[in-house]
């Protein structure tokens, strides 16, 4: 019974959560999809000698912060784009949030 | 072999309804044409844009309005996302296919991609229209924040939803013609709530 009590808080919570878009100013979070941990973006090389052992890393290891943590979401229904939100796991704070492509871009990314 | 005559028929049956402070009328006659710049082509659309219709490309959230070209400069340019735009104007049956009027402007500087038959055009107007709908829309539509000219892709019930202020008291929202019917349906009754 106390389980439940705690996810219905949590779900209560996100349901008001506001994501303040870098072009659109501030949505509601119910417009967004989340992926995950933003490290995602850094995709390993599919040709390098240890591509087996970088990608299994890629896939399944994951920090699992309680605290600040980055982490990408998806404006599905507003302008399909996808954000790199700073939030607190704890808290559900977002100190910062700002355009996939920029975070990509400034790691040496094309896209 | 029979001959097919097929006549286009508006997604909504050309709805109007009006009631006190608040009208609701289908757009019929709107061309929608998708228009995507391509990679590191940026200088060029702008220049083509600014050639063919005279007018600047929209940031995102932004709206402007041919000055020129085709359509007597009734065309609208609304920015929707990073690098895309919806292109809208007035279609009468004699003219050109969508497409072609924009792609005959635009040639290579851009991906065109015509939508006309995807979205259904609701414009909601009057004195209430903002009551109306500030119960289904999650987007803050205060004229000071929402001013004419400013576009927003956003979910109403649910259903995806481009909102776009046309005048103080006057909004033109599309979305998916597949749900037309849902859609007319929360709107319509969003204005019973406050007029009944």
């Amino acid at each position: 019974m106390k389980k439940v009590k705690v996810l219905n808080q949590i779900c209560i919570e996100l349901h008001h959560m506001i994501i303040n878009h870098p072009l659109l100013g501030p949505r509601d979070a119910a417009e967004f999809v989340y992926l995950g941990d933003a490290s995602l973006i850094n995709r390993p090389d599919a040709s390098g000698d240890n591509a087996a052992q970088t990608f299994y890393q890629y896939l399944y290891l994951r920090d699992n912060p309680a605290g600040e943590h980055k982490e990408l979401w998806y404006h599905e229904q507003g302008d399909r784009s996808w954000l790199v939100v700073t939030r607190n796991t704890l808290t559900h704070e977002i100190s910062n949030v700002e355009m996939a492509r920029d975070v990509a871009r400034a790691a040496g990314g094309s896209t | 072999m029979s001959n097919f005559n097929f006549v286009p028929q508006p997604v909504l049956g050309d709805f109007k309804h009006e009631s006190k402070g608040v009208s609701i009328v289908e757009q019929t006659k709107l061309a929608i044409v998708s228009v995507a710049c391509p990679n590191d082509g940026d200088e060029a659309l702008v220049a083509s844009v600014q050639n063919a219709f005279a007018c600047s490309l929209p940031d995102v959230s932004s709206v402007e309005v041919s000055n020129s070209g085709p359509y007597n400069g009734n065309v609208r340019w609304l920015g929707l996302q990073p690098q895309q735009w919806f292109v809208l104007f007035e279609q009468s049956a004699e003219q050109s296919a969508p497409l072609t009027v924009i792609k005959d402007q635009l040639g290579d500087t851009a991906y065109c991609t015509d939508q006309s038959d995807s979205w259904v055009s609701l414009e909601v107007s009057g004195p209430l229209a903002i009551n109306a709908l500030e119960r289904i829309c999650p987007i803050d539509l205060h004229l000071a924040v929402f001013p004419v000219g400013t576009v927003a892709r956003t979910s109403m019930e649910h259903l995806s939803v481009i909102i776009t202020r046309t005048g103080e008291d006057q909004f033109l929202m599309m979305s998916a013609a597949s749900s037309a019917d849902s859609f007319l349906h929360a709107i319509t009754q969003s204005v019973r709530n406050i007029t009944a």
